[in-house]
């Protein structure tokens, strides 16, 4: 028996509005807000830019993230593949530029397999993602090693260094325009597109949400599955592409960069264990845990701070997405 | 409740699980040092050593074992190791006078963490791989920023726990066999372990049946923080000093759970046993000695292992007809 | 009746809602020392809701419990346990890979010097098991055991309390005759031991042969109480639903279409010798008890759990479906029993849902609104079949079972199936949809598709279908005609009438 309880109506509007203003970018508002009254520069278009450089690797990385996140897993593979892609990287190049691309296309190819052995491990093998994908962490990070002898060998050409530190000058508006700000934005709105444009998102977030009801409506669990898998790969090859022309070779350029894709997209109003999530809102949680992480800084925290960081929001994210589960809100 | 669905007759337990594990790792053994002519690994003291390298994984995988089998999961255990690690060599500083005190803050600070994931995951709700991912995080932060480097020393007094021996038998493996046999007695015969395997088998059943399923729930998650910080302890005694890395170093995370895994203990909970731990501890153990016996070079070694967890995990859970994600 | 005992259970004022649904309202009854006290109504008429209020699963919105006369509220259902209420659930919640002893003991495992007595439990586990005259052994693992053997144990665990107040929610739902008359005897047992026995069943021999009084509860309200003897079984049908059961089921069409479905000699591991046809413009019930095999029967045509044996023709092809896939792919739509588990995205709006089949066949990179994805298109859908919604794009979660279960049922329609296939269509649903749901089924055969319906629902499966055909352990064991008798067709369930080796024998006629 279903009565209608007449506050309801007005509770819904209420509740659509604020329902289309992503946490993400509350929080990217008040933590930039903290950040600029510490360093003004930062609102300055250079200083804003460049901010926006560095971060740009980690938005990328949680715009792939999400898709495995919405489909209701975790990738934690992406940090080693992350080191795989630089060092492999260095290694094929070998500083050529004339390799760059053979070495790019190889890159992408190799994310395209470590992606499809997640994805076969938990659709196929029903290995939760979890136990699945810390297991590709080992053998990836294991084959980055083998790869180049146990430490960072090489160097990489510039056209490769591009993606992470070529910046258009004299830009009108802002004055200058990273190249890796633009990579951000291409791949912000590509993702923008799968997970939001098209019938193959939606089937994430279905099977997400509940893989049972999906299945038995003629939905491709697995094969969902695995392209979730694929395109956070690939994310992962472009944030290892993009960092490797910051920092150049390192063997832990990618290390704990896998959570902190996840707690961005926690940030930005993923849920975890799937079925809600959103590219604007990871996006934007990738930038607040970024503005984060520089007010830990600015503030002269040690750096390791930046984890415990990261497990507060982790575990109060979700314990609030739990409370309000359970309130019915 | 979804049990009672099927109610086939399932004729199971043809073989058992720890048996055959110890079966196949005394082989995998024996082969490896017959055919590398490595005949001194079958010697009393080859086979002390290798029972040594089971004492770090075993003792955490104990703990990890009373916690999978109520159907949770501790992936903080790796960041309590280093913890326990080093505070107490930092404690100690070398003085044998501290060494009662240190061990005492260890395990407090141990049951401490224990007791707040469990609280989390059974009160705020929050699931355990994200519980205990985040609050590894937490202390992994807290850790690092106020160590970056081997702090403090353990006395040799403390070092006797791992070096130590009463005649050919190690204290560390008598003492991992007493740690075993300890767990093993409480999940067979008291209440505690009776409702470890309700909570794990079916929680809501559980609950029905009157029992206090967050009270279980808090009490594994403390027991088996307490087992990584008692691993801590022995790694400070074996590395003589405890550095912020030697947790994550080992992936104690991962394998402690992979072990329990590969001893029949399921993931979803309420069935499993110690000894199917201990024995994949063996195997774990075994394996790793023959790569070394093989002369497989460290990072190939890293490769096959992640390859063998999720292999391992997957031969069990492959007949699950369900999803996981 | 002795009306000088006091009361040792009394329920006043109880209320309770869940997001979306009022589950119950103001309901009242009491329950004196040495009675038996029915409690009946409808799926969906909140007896459940009432008995998990009372076992300490539910706080309740509002009311009060007393047990002999003092006032009682459980947090948890360790508490309800201690003020003397045993409870045997409907669903079972017993341990498989524990043994049968310690599952009835569980949570009141007898110890000594903080060491559990094995001695003490197997004993104590033989004795409750021995009262009920059950000869299931102790140390069997629970797992192993028949789904009646299991309902046994679930009853041996609620004895072992020595409750004053026992809770029976639809005991027999899973016993054959002979087991559920020995369920009786023991509740005739615990009448003479003084222990006040609440039974919730909807089975009506049952209520007239056990019971001192019944409560009629019906949309989550209280319509009567009386005494057994002055409630004969058709006045107390009228109470549980209102009016008269011609009217709420829509009249049959004259099924004169060919054959759509044909299985042969289908069988999997559990069910077996399979020989069903199902016409154009039939509506064929499957009615059994839990566990006869109904939804896994549903399951093999569907392709979900596809048949090991025999074979299927559709539309007088071959038809083998491996995967759920592969049956939607040739014209098979399936409505789950379990909605929020197996039917529901629940975060996901209404139109996602309504679209799922639409965009698990559609191309992967086409827009989520394009063609009959549309959001007009679904919106008239959801529309034309009254789903009642503040806004379509509201999650589902917020609606009422029957609102649910039409947003499933417009997912399908959208494919236009064959065959459809209904299991348990109206569980947990209030009276009026349930009403829609059938006015959808029956439109739907006139319409020329053929509809399979499983119900473990007697009144729906034998008012609604043309035919009804009937399971016991994994077969069929015959059919009965259109208007044919609810004891017809629970004679048939339990294992009497029809022959196995003769799946047609009807019943009578």
């Amino acid at each position: 028996m279903t009565i209608a309880l007449p506050d309801t109506a007005l509770h819904r509007r209420a509740g659509s509005l604020t329902r289309h203003i992503n946490s993400g970018v509350v929080i990217f508002l008040v933590l930039f807000a903290a950040v600029a009254l510490k360093q003004p520069s930062y609102i300055e278009p250079a200083g804003f830019m460049n901010f926006l450089r560095r971060a740009a690797p980690l938005g990328v990385l949680a715009a792939g993230q999400v898709f495995v996140l919405v489909s209701g897993g975790f990738d934690l593979s992406v940090g080693s593949l992350i080191t795989l892609s630089v060092l492999g990287a260095s290694m094929i190049t070998g500083g050529d530029p004339s390799l760059t691309g053979a070495a790019i296309a190889a890159l992408y190819g190799i994310g395209v397999a470590v992606g499809l052995i997640n994805g076969i491990a938990v659709a196929f093998l029903k290995v939760p993602s979890i136990i699945a994908t810390l297991g590709t962490l080992l053998s990836v990070n294991g084959v980055a090693m083998m790869w180049s002898g146990g430490s960072p060998r090489g160097y990489l050409p510039d056209n490769f260094r591009a993606f992470g530190r070529f910046v258009f000058r004299d830009v009108p508006l802002v004055g200058q325009l990273p190249l890796s700000v633009i990579v951000l934005a291409i791949v912000a709105v590509l993702a923008w597109w799968g997970l939001h444009g098209t019938v193959f998102g939606r089937r994430v977030f279905a099977v997400g949400d509940n893989p049972r009801a999906a299945e038995l409506a003629g939905i491709r669990v697995d094969l969902t599955r695995i392209s979730a898998f694929v395109i956070s790969a690939l994310s992962a090859v472009t944030a290892g592409i993009m960092l490797g022309g910051f920092g150049g070779v390192s063997t832990d350029v990618g290390q704990g960069l896998e959570l902190q894709a996840i707690a961005a997209c926690v940030i930005g109003g993923a849920q975890l264990m799937g079925g809600r999530g959103s590219i604007t809102g990871v996006v934007f949680g990738a930038l607040s845990l970024f503005a984060l992480f520089t007010l830990l800084n600015l503030l002269g925290l040690p750096q390791a701070l930046r984890d415990t960081a990261q497990g507060l929001i982790l575990i109060s994210a979700v314990a609030s997405g739990a409370y309000r589960q359970r309130t019915g809100g | 409740m979804t049990l009672a669905l099927q109610p086939a007759r399932r004729r199971h337990r043809a073989f058992s699980v720890p048996l055959l594990l110890f079966i196949g790792s005394a082989a995998l053994y024996l082969c490896a040092a017959l055919w590398t002519q490595s005949l001194n690994q079958l010697s009393a003291e080859g086979i002390v050593g290798l029972l040594q390298r089971t004492v770090a994984l075993g003792t955490v995988a104990l703990g990890q074992t009373l916690v999978i089998l109520c159907a949770s999961i501790d992936l903080s255990v790796g960041s309590m190791i280093s913890v326990g690690a080093v505070l107490a060599s930092f404690i100690m500083r070398g003085a044998p006078a501290m060494m009662v005190p240190a061990v005492l803050v260890v395990l407090l600070v141990a049951a401490g963490v224990g007791a707040i994931n469990g609280l989390v995951i059974a009160k705020l709700k929050v699931s355990p791989l994200i519980a205990t991912l985040g609050s590894g995080l937490i202390l992994q932060g807290v850790l690092s920023s106020g160590f970056n480097n081997f702090a403090g020393s353990v006395p040799p007094a403390f070092q006797a726990v791992a070096y130590g021996a009463i005649g050919p038998l190690p204290w560390s493996v008598l003492g991992l066999g007493l740690l075993a046999l300890g767990v093993s007695w409480l999940l067979r015969s008291t209440r505690f372990g009776a409702h470890l395997y309700a909570v794990g088998g079916n929680a809501a059943g559980a609950r029905l049946a009157g029992i206090r399923t967050d009270r279980v729930i808090v009490q594994a998650h403390t027991l088996c923080s307490l087992f990584a910080g008692l691993t801590g302890l022995y790694l400070a005694s074996r590395l003589r000093s405890g550095a912020p890395w030697v947790g994550r170093d080992g992936v104690y995370d991962l394998e402690s759970i992979a072990v329990v895994v590969i001893g029949g203990t399921m993931l979803a909970g309420g069935r499993g046993g110690v000894w199917g731990t201990i024995a994949g501890v063996l195997l774990f153990a075994v394996i790793d000695a023959s790569f070394n016996m093989l002369g497989v070079p460290a990072f190939p070694k890293q490769v096959i292992r992640g390859a063998i967890v999720i292999a391992a995990v997957a031969v069990y859970s492959l007949r699950n007809k369900g999803h996981v994600a | 009746m002795t009306s000088v005992l006091s009361p040792a259970l009394e329920m006043i004022g109880i209320s309770k809602s869940f997001p979306g649904v009022r589950a119950l309202e103001d309901v009242s009854f009491e329950c004196r020392p040495g009675e038996v006290h029915a409690i009946c109504g409808e799926n969906g008429a909140g007896k459940s809701t009432l008995m998990k209020i009372l076992g300490g699963i539910y706080r309740p919105d509002g009311g009060e419990i007393r047990i002999k006369g003092q006032p009682a509220s459980f947090a948890h259902p360790v508490e309800a346990r201690r003020a003397g209420i045993g409870i045997i659930h409907q669903e079972l919640s017993l341990l498989p890979d524990r043994s049968v002893a310690e599952n009835i003991v569980l949570g009141a495992e007898p110890t000594r010097r903080g060491v559990l007595d094995r001695t003490a439990m197997r004993a104590g586990a033989r004795e409750i098991l021995a009262r009920l005259q059950s000869s299931i052994e102790v140390d069997a693992r629970a797992g192993d055991l028949s789904l009646a053997e299991q309902q046994m144990v679930e009853i041996a665990k609620a004895l072992a309390s020595k409750p004053s107040i026992l809770v029976m929610d639809e005991p027999t739902a899973a016993l054959d005759d002979s087991e559920a008359s020995r369920l009786l005897d023991l509740v005739r047992r615990l009448r003479r031991d003084s222990v006040a026995v609440v039974y919730v069943s909807h089975r009506m021999p049952e209520i007239a042969a056990i019971s001192d009084r019944v409560t009629v509860l019906k949309d989550g309200r209280k319509v009567l109480t009386d005494r057994t003897e002055a409630m004969p079984t058709g006045r107390l049908v009228r109470c549980m639903v209102g009016r008269d059961l011609e009217e709420f089921f829509p009249p049959r069409g004259a099924a004169d279409g060919g054959v759509l479905l044909q299985v042969n000699e289908g069988g999997n591991a559990t069910i077996s010798d399979i020989n069903l046809t199902v016409r154009r413009g039939e509506v064929v019930g499957v009615a059994g008890l839990e566990g006869a095999g109904k939804s896994a029967l549903a399951r093999a045509i569907f392709g979900d759990r596809p048949f090991t044996r025999g074979t299927m023709q559709l539309n007088g092809q071959p038809f083998a479906p491996r995967s759920s896939r592969d049956g939607i792919r040739a014209g098979v739509g399936f409505l789950p029993d379990d909605r929020k588990r197996e039917g529901l995205a629940l975060g996901q709006s209404l139109r996602d849902n309504a679209a799922l089949t639409l965009r698990a066949f559609a191309r992967a990179l086409a827009l989520p609104s394009a063609g009959a994805m549309g959001n007009l298109t679904l919106d008239q859908r959801l529309r034309a079949l009254d789903v009642r919604a503040a806004r379509f794009d509201d999650p589902i979660r917020l609606l009422s079972g029957g609102n649910q279960q039409k947003v499933i049922i417009a997912r399908w329609l959208a494919r236009d199936p064959q065959l459809l296939i209904f299991a348990e269509p109206t569980r947990g649903i209030d009276v009026a949809a349930k009403a829609a749901i059938y006015a959808i089924i029956r439109d739907l055969a006139n319409r020329g598709r053929g509809i399979l319906m499983i119900s473990s629902d007697l009144p729906e499966v034998v008012g609604v279908s043309d035919r009804v055909v009937v399971m016991h352990e994994g077969r069929i064991v015959g059919e009965c005609p259109s208007g044919a008798s609810e004891e017809d067709v629970m004679a048939l369930a339990v294992g009497h009438g029809g022959s196995v080796a003769e799946p047609a024998s009807a019943c009578g006629s």
